[in-house]
């Protein structure tokens, strides 16, 4: 980071070809290691790659839906509950004061540790892992869209009353614009520990999902299917990280303006 | 308006739409919180002790008169302390190795940014993969012991911490590098006087929040396959459908976290003051 | 959140006040005083003051820095109470907000997610307004012309420069042509070509439009040549320290009225009248 002058930066071009040479040698060092030592605790990337092209012709398709479908419930009754909340509570000085240490004490709990507790409750079907999802969405959504209330600037509120905005209209115009920012990030932040607690309930006691692939693949110890089972988990992990950056992006266009 | 603002803290008193009425003001003192905060806490207890059995079967909900006498048999026969010293056996180890190689790998990338910006998609690749997910791989290649749940606890941290120290690196104004650099200092000495106390505080925030992450890494790990540990409690009593049980687990666990935590804080400010004094 | 003003309603109502008891006053303070209360300490920000704004009437506040002037707007505009006294505005006592001025503040308070036009038109859009599509369009159109922002309207406040947001702020405030306007320094930020702009502007606006305005700033050329009566506040806790009718005829030159006679002699008897009191505001 140093160098800011842009004669020493390399072109992008040139990290791009370096990205994929590195790629590559990964690759093919992993395949000759373990063609030349044995490959039975680090399976193979050919292999791996038969076995997803395998899975996609089979029921891959059904597992992600599971994990997906996990992830939206959660998603939508936790945000939902947790920007609820946060609304109110945000705009209350009092009940603010008050509620929020203690909502800040349950979430000392580790949330994901809460899995085996779910499943007991729950059993094993959807339930536990929408539960799952639903706790850890409510809780940074909660602590996102409160903090987006207060940190609106009083000014603005004020000099939408003097323009003589309702309550109604207040509320539309400035506070929940205004507390947007932060929702956004929210779900931003969220997105990934759903997609964690999806499939931690699902790792623990499952048989559709993703997490439930790991498991399987695990306890027949095998390696193939467990590196294959990683390997979709990542691509799905890249795909909702990278969902979650551009819809931030879209609707805060507004603030990329800025310099 | 502006003014308002510029007046206050003033002003903000004098301005009124938004004043408590006389019972919210009451409850605003420092007095009336930690009242307000008492009672929310005693009436959720008492509601639990009385409805479950009552409403709910004491058997999905435990009470927490229950919880305590567990927890109490727990220390009184010394249980307690096999698993958590297990626990936070692996904790601290995996804490330890994944901030050592989070902070070096970050300061690494930092001098060379050409490799930075090569690496960069693979390391956020990698961190898309929820942690989580790794815990049955390094099972199978690390055992059920001790070592796969260190394993599980240094990635996590290690990502975090790696990223951390790369923010703070980020963060760091390069006008007061290229000044430095006018004035005729070395790389080495602006890494010593620029790079590193610049994202101190950034890696320690690291650091805290890492806290809570190598909790969670250590209990998942033992949750998904040990023989002791505090994560083990709560596997094995919800698979006993021991609701007192795992309650009582789940209660040493969030004594612990807030203790390291709050001891990380002290730390973390006691270091960051001394730091400023020099 | 409680929009009416919950710790007045245990006064006594006022006792209605017919308009010819006020004559042609838009705003009239009387014996209105404010203490503000920091950590429990009372500091007086303002004596018991007697001001008169008439209808139609420009008047600039100057003063040393903390000398109470925009306290004085802020309880004519209803977003503070007097500790003792009272204001009326258009022979009514003010009570909660004021919704019948515009206000412009030192720091825009333009709302960052919408466009330039966007929060021109919010006024427009307010309940009590509620004007369809296409009348907003034309006036928003009509009044980026006017502060000469054309081009910008589909910029972000992010996007713009301080005296540009300025600018937005004092078109968002002129489109719903409040009848009375405050301005807190309103011009404060701006370079010196740009403010000279923006006076000329506002003096046509206001002219035009008919409006009353109360007008703080430290900057006494800038009040001399904008206004009709300028009031100069002694240092905190601020008190009416003097008052002079600026007879300049109007329509002014915002550019040359500098160079009159009866500015500099002005000037100089307001500024023999201020530096006292800057003196003492620096020593505070």
């Amino acid at each position: 980071m140093a160098d800011t002058t842009g004669t020493n930066q390399a072109s992008s071009t040139k990290i791009l070809i370096a990205q994929v040479l590195l790629a590559v040698a990964l690759v093919a060092f992993w395949e000759l290691v373990g063609r030349k030592f044995g490959y039975s605790w680090t399976s193979l990337p050919s292999l791996i790659a038969v076995r997803i092209v395998e899975w996609i012709g089979t029921d891959l398709a059904h597992h992600v839906t599971v994990t997906l479908s996990e992830i939206f419930i959660g998603l939508t009754i936790g945000g939902t509950s947790g920007i609820l909340l946060g609304l109110v509570l945000g705009r209350s000085i009092v009940l603010g004061t008050v509620f929020r240490p203690i909502i800040v004490g349950f979430y000392s709990v580790p949330i994901i540790t809460l899995a085996p507790l779910f499943i007991l409750w729950f059993g094993l079907d959807l339930a536990p892992k929408i539960v799952l999802v639903t706790v850890s969405a409510f809780f940074l959504l909660f602590f996102n869209t409160f903090s987006g209330v207060r940190a609106i600037d009083r000014d603005l509120i004020l000099s939408m009353r003097i323009m003589g905005a309702s309550s109604g209209e207040e509320f539309r115009k400035v506070i929940a614009p205004g507390a947007m920012t932060w929702i956004i990030s929210g779900v931003k932040i969220a997105l990934p520990y759903a997609f964690a607690a999806a499939v931690t309930g699902e790792l623990l006691a499952s048989r559709d999902g993703l997490g439930s692939l790991l498991a399987k693949a695990a306890a027949q110890f095998d390696m193939t299917g467990l590196y294959s089972a990683l390997v979709v988990l990542m691509v799905m992990g890249i795909v909702t990280s990278a969902i979650a950056v551009g819809v931030e992006r879209w609707m805060l266009r507004w603030r990329n303006a800025t310099g | 308006m502006a003014s308002v603002s510029i007046n206050s803290p003033v002003a903000q008193s004098g301005v009124r739409n938004d004043e408590p009425g006389a019972l919210g003001r009451a409850m605003l003192t420092t007095r009336g919180l930690i009242i307000s905060r008492i009672l929310f806490l005693a009436a959720v207890l008492l509601t639990w002790e009385f409805a479950s059995g009552r409403i709910i079967s004491k058997f999905w909900l435990s009470t927490p008169s229950a919880i305590m006498q567990t927890l109490w048999k727990w220390l009184h026969d010394g249980s307690l302390w096999v698993h958590l010293e297990a626990t936070l056996t692996e904790m601290s180890l995996g804490y330890v190795i994944g901030c050592v190689a989070g902070v070096f790998i970050g300061l690494v990338l930092g001098f060379l940014p050409t490799v930075y910006r090569v690496v960069v998609p693979f390391l956020g690749g990698l961190y898309c993969l929820p942690k989580i997910a790794l815990a049955p791989l390094f099972v199978i290649l690390l055992g059920i012991d001790l070592g796969s749940k260190v394993a599980l606890v240094a990635i996590s941290v290690f990502f975090l911490i790696l990223y951390a120290t790369l923010d703070g690196i980020h963060d760091i104004d390069r006008d007061l590098v290229q000044a430095l650099r006018i004035m005729g200092a070395t790389r080495r000495e602006i890494a010593m006087k620029v790079l590193i106390p610049g994202c101190l505080r950034w890696v320690f925030t690291g650091m805290r929040i890492a806290v809570r992450y190598a909790f969670t890494a250590a209990i998942l790990g033992e949750v998904i396959a040990s023989n002791r540990g505090v994560g083990y409690l709560i596997e094995a009593f919800s698979g006993q459908y021991n609701s007192t049980g795992v309650f009582a687990a789940m209660l040493v666990l969030v004594a612990c976290s807030l203790t390291a935590s709050e001891l990380l804080t002290r730390w973390e400010s006691s270091a960051t003051h001394s730091k400023a004094g020099v | 959140m409680p929009r009416g003003d919950t710790m007045l309603e245990n006064r006594p109502k006022p006792t209605p006040v017919s308009a010819a008891n006020t004559g042609g006053a838009m705003v009239r303070m009387q014996d209105v005083a404010k203490d503000f209360s920091v950590r429990g300490k009372e500091t007086r920000a303002l004596q018991p003051i007697n001001l008169t704004v008439n209808r139609r009437e420009f008047v600039s506040l100057v003063g040393p820095s903390g000398c109470g002037k925009s306290t004085a707007l802020n309880l004519v505009a209803g977003l503070l109470t007097p500790t003792s006294g009272q204001v009326f505005y258009d022979g009514q006592l003010v009570q909660g907000l004021n919704e019948r001025v515009g206000y412009i503040t030192q720091k825009d308070t333009l709302l960052p997610w919408r466009t330039a036009a966007d929060n021109i038109a919010v006024p427009l859009e307010l309940r009590c307004r509620n004007e369809s599509r296409k009348v907003i369009r034309e006036r928003v159109a009509e009044m980026i012309e006017l502060v000469g922002l054309r081009g910008f309207d589909k910029h972000y406040p992010g996007e713009l420069s301080g005296g540009m947001r300025k600018r937005v702020a004092l078109a968002r405030t002129l489109i719903y042509e409040p009848e009375t306007l405050l301005m807190d320094e309103p011009f404060g930020a701006l370079d010196a070509q740009l403010k000279l702009l923006m006076h000329d502007q506002l003096q046509r606006l206001t002219q035009q439009r008919k409006m009353t305005v109360m007008f703080v700033t430290h900057d006494l050329a800038e009040a001399i040549a904008l206004s009709d009566r300028v009031v100069v506040f002694s240092a905190r806790p601020g008190r009416i320290r003097a008052e002079r009718e600026i007879p300049l005829d109007r329509p002014r030159d915002v550019f040359k009225v500098r160079f009159a006679d009866t500015f500099s002699r002005l000037h100089e008897e307001l500024w023999n009248e201020l530096k006292d009191e800057v003196v003492k505001g620096t020593d505070v």
